[in-house]
């Protein structure tokens, strides 16, 4: 099947597409480390001549930097909190039962997925100003656990089926009660599952800017990404601390989603080919 | 196999379970989703401005904001556009993204590992963090591109490449695609890895070639993988919005409106919240249509 030169070829372009697509990343990381002298200068090098941390030290002392911080860390932590406990219940159903109305749950659980967001901007800002929730970070964990929601019910059904159902069978034999049987031999098989969907639903909340960018008016109330997009005013962008602050943004999503990438990977395409 | 033994097996009696499990979730989806969308349809219907905001009351209109969007040469050229855009974004997006992974399964384990850790590491950035890198990358003063142009002989210092919409369009198109491609190319690889090995041996036996295997065996098993990720593409390419926003400092030229910066400043830049609902609905609507196989397909999944 493999010919020869065919695997020349691919390795080749294979090559030229790790320098392509790397090369962003690795210009980021790299400009974060130059002084100033060499980021504003018309000829860049590709390595930095000098390490320098300055522009780290210059993103973090940037007013709103531990505000923001701090900010994101809380609507991230209940957005995530909140959605899971929720979808739990929801995919327990959806995956272990049978009820009348299932289909159309399931697929307006699909349905909202598709649903365009900066369509929905308008009525939402209207409707959480008159719940005097715009402006809040009440208001931006609300929205973000409702966009969630259906992925992270989808995901977790997807984990659930994949737990024979022989096991809780067999407990109920031995005379657990159904609730029983599902916190002691379900959730425990569930919890990479459940682990790897938090780690999404973090991942999520963290990186979103739209609907806070809309929401959060008050600077006090920034979150990461909105701060980020703060390093661009009328006089121009600092590129040495925005590289810096990128970089500080994006390693706790590289951490964490290098844990849980096989998993969303093959969930998007689970039972494509195979079902 | 299980969820048909689950079937048998879940007794009659617990009934009011599964309405009491999925009901707090649709509350949240209820409130969040399901009252917006509500609104947004009704908006669209209303004249719905600066005043009706301080009384909490739109004005019906009937049809007036359709009527009027729909009149309006702007639209068109915009719709005109964003769909132009879309299209273009979804293709470069799933050719490049599904020849990469076919090409994986060919490369050198050693490369294939390391491509797949930098089409990780892509996917991982934060959409703002993404945007920001390519602004640096393709920034009028010290960028690396305008230098890399310079020492090809050409005089390109303090170029704005955003001047020109064309070349603005493909920047931003670029750094869609760099977002994007990851995701694309690993749902397919995996996919690839999911095919049969027996089955392509069998056609080889057969006397196929690997031009014919590929049409008749790999191709139709990815079809709905490929079909799947081209309705997702379409979604997100359709409604960019930060991408413009944040390239144009937050103020782009009417040049550079997409449907959904189109609705966002006829609403919050203009107060005409009415008739942005009604663009974002046409919007909706003109997805719908491209995305009806993708839930088919999906909910075929959900039926197992």
């Amino acid at each position: 099947m493999k010919r020869p030169n065919s695997s020349i070829f691919s390795n080749i372009s294979g090559l030229f597409a790790i320098v392509l697509m790397g090369f962003p990343v690795y210009w980021m990381v790299s400009t974060s480390f130059k002084p100033k002298g060499d980021i504003l200068s018309t000829n860049p090098t590709l390595f930095p001549r000098s390490f320098s941390l300055s522009n780290y030290t210059e993103a973090i002392t940037k007013e709103g930097f531990t505000q923001a911080l701090w900010n994101s860390v809380i609507v991230v932590f209940f957005t995530v909190l909140i959605s899971l406990f929720v979808a739990l219940f929801a995919s327990i159903a959806v995956a272990r039962m049978k009820f009348k109305g299932k289909r159309i749950y399931v697929a307006s659980i699909l349905l909202v997925q598709m649903l365009p967001l900066s369509a929905l901007l308008i009525p939402l800002y209207l409707l959480l100003s008159r719940l005097n929730l715009t402006d809040k970070l009440a208001g931006v964990i609300l929205t973000y656990i409702a966009f969630i929601l259906p992925f992270v019910v989808w995901t977790l059904r997807g984990f659930l089926i994949n737990i024979p159902v022989e096991l809780e069978e067999a407990a109920l034999v031995d005379g657990c009660t159904k609730p029983q049987a599902y916190r002691l031999v379900l959730f425990p098989l569930m919890a990479p599952g459940l682990v790897a969907t938090a780690i999404f639903a973090f991942i999520q909340a963290w990186n979103e800017f739209l609907l806070a960018y809309i929401l959060l008016s008050s600077q006090d109330k920034a979150t990461m990404p909105i701060w980020l997009a703060g390093f661009t005013n009328r006089f121009g962008t600092d590129w040495g601390p925005l590289m810096a602050a990128s970089t500080l943004t994006a390693i706790p999503v590289v951490i964490f989603f290098s844990l849980i990438q096989d998993k969303i990977a093959t969930g998007v395409t689970a039972g494509a080919v195979k079902g | 196999m299980s969820t048909g033994l689950a079937r048998i097996t879940s007794p009659r009696r617990f009934k009011p379970w599964p309405y009491l499990l999925i009901a707090p979730s649709l509350i949240a989806l209820g409130i969040i989703l399901g009252f917006p969308v509500y609104k947004l349809i009704s908006l669209s219907f209303e004249r719905y401005g600066l005043a009706e905001i301080i009384a909490g009351k739109g004005t019906f209109i009937g049809l007036e904001n359709y009527r009027e969007t729909l009149k309006d040469p702007e639209f068109w050229r915009i719709l005109r556009r964003s769909l132009l855009f879309t299209f273009g974004m979804v293709s470069v997006s799933i050719v490049v993204g599904g020849w990469l992974a076919h090409l994986m399964v060919k490369m050198h384990p050693g490369l294939r590992r390391v491509l797949n850790g930098v089409l990780i590491l892509v996917w991982a950035m934060p959409q703002l963090v993404s945007i920001s890198v390519w602004r640096w990358l393709f920034s009028f003063d010290f960028s690396i591109v305008t230098a890399l142009i310079n020492s090809l002989g050409f005089e390109m210092d303090n170029h704005n490449y955003f001047v020109n919409t064309f070349s603005g369009f493909m920047i931003i198109g670029g750094c869609v695609a760099w977002g994007a491609l990851p995701f694309i190319t690993i749902s397919i690889y995996a996919a690839l890895t999911q095919v049969p090995k027996d089955l392509i041996e069998a056609a080889e036996i057969d006397g196929a070639n690997s031009r014919q295997v590929f049409r008749n065996i790999i191709l139709p098993m990815l079809l709905p993988v490929y079909i799947i990720l081209i309705s997702l593409s379409t979604i997100w390419d359709f409604q960019v919005f930060s991408h413009i926003w944040i390239f144009l400092d937050s103020r782009p030229s009417a040049e550079y409106y997409t449907m959904a910066i189109y609705a966002f400043q006829k609403s919050f830049g203009l107060s005409e919240y009415g008739m942005g609902s009604a663009i974002s609905l046409i919007m909706i609507f003109a997805l719908i249509g491209v995305t009806g196989y993708y839930l088919r397909q999906m909910m075929r999944m959900g039926d197992e």
